[in-house]
């Protein structure tokens, strides 16, 4: 993949991901995935159990449609709705690259501490405070 | 469309560390301390970090493993040191999309609990400070996804 190619896919992953992240910021919204990931509906199916007029909700039915997140598709004279779990992968993707990243930072980050309480312990000559930008000759792992 | 109401997904991690929140604080916003933790590269690593600590004040990181490099670039929106740390986080984890980290730091006698939480928002919420969550909703909904695979 060239360097181009790789930049418009990200950057039309990402437009995904907000089209996905904005359908899912409403309460609404939710409640209508949470009904559909039990099983496909239809439409007045979705519509029956929120106190607004189905007119409201097919609104927000189109911007789950809209966003990838919802399927529509004709049963004889029914509109069935079904959650398109491919776009949901994406944000779990999303979801669980951050996790990892932090989690192996976090871990970074404790090595380090570690690493400092040595070097304080060790060395009173070169201790923590006077001079932390002379660190002791960048460690120069092998690898 | 609905940009005004829309609130991202949040990472949430929480860690009992065994040192003072000042020292982690640090770690956090000393270019020098920062550049020997943030890199995601294993190995020999050449890490450039710059901070500007206040209100506004941008930070950089520029990571440097053989032909690889990240960038990541943000800016400071709250420092209380040591309790509290609040940036804007931009890089290839985020798909180079503003995001926003929040470090938050409470001393628990030797040790601290460390809560460290990633959203990914649009940037006008970003601004405005409107940092509402939303739980688990998308963790609960991958849940549900996969047991509906599964069956």
């Amino acid at each position: 993949m060239t360097g181009i190619e790789a930049r418009k896919e990200a950057a039309s992953r990402t437009a995904r991901l907000d089209a996905v992240f904005a359908a899912l910021a409403d309460p609404t919204r939710r409640a209508i995935i949470e009904r559909l990931s039990r099983r496909e509906a239809r439409v007045t199916e979705v519509a029956e159990p929120f106190q607004m007029s189905l007119n409201a909700v097919s609104k927000h039915i189109r911007v789950l449609e809209a966003s990838g997140v919802v399927e529509r598709h004709r049963k004889g004279r029914d509109h069935i709705l079904s959650i398109n779990t491919r776009s949901l992968d994406e944000v779990d993707g999303w979801i669980g690259r951050t996790r990892r990243y932090w989690e192996e930072r976090l871990d970074a980050m404790e090595g380090l501490l570690r690493e400092l309480k040595k070097e304080r312990k060790a060395g009173p000559r070169s201790g923590p405070r006077s001079g932390a930008k002379s660190r002791p000759k960048d460690r120069q792992h092998g690898s | 469309m609905a940009r005004d109401e829309a609130t991202g997904p949040i990472v949430q991690l929480r860690r009992r560390v065994k040192a003072g929140a000042e020292e982690i604080f640090d770690l956090w916003t000393k270019p020098e301390l920062m550049a020997r933790w943030m890199s995601p590269f294993p190995g020999a690593v050449a890490c450039k970090a710059s901070a500007d600590l206040r209100p506004g004040g941008a930070f950089s990181l520029a990571m440097i493993s053989g032909d690889s490099r990240r960038d990541v670039s943000g800016t400071y929106v709250q420092i209380d040191r040591p309790r509290k740390l609040v940036f804007t986080w931009m890089g290839p984890l985020t798909n180079n999309v503003n995001t926003l980290v929040t470090l938050e730091l409470d001393p628990r006698g030797d040790e601290t609990d460390l809560v460290l939480t990633h959203e990914r928002l649009p940037t006008t919420a970003i601004v405005e400070g409107h940092t509402k969550g939303w739980g688990n909703i998308l963790d609960h909904l991958a849940a549900m996804v996969a047991k509906g695979r599964h069956a």
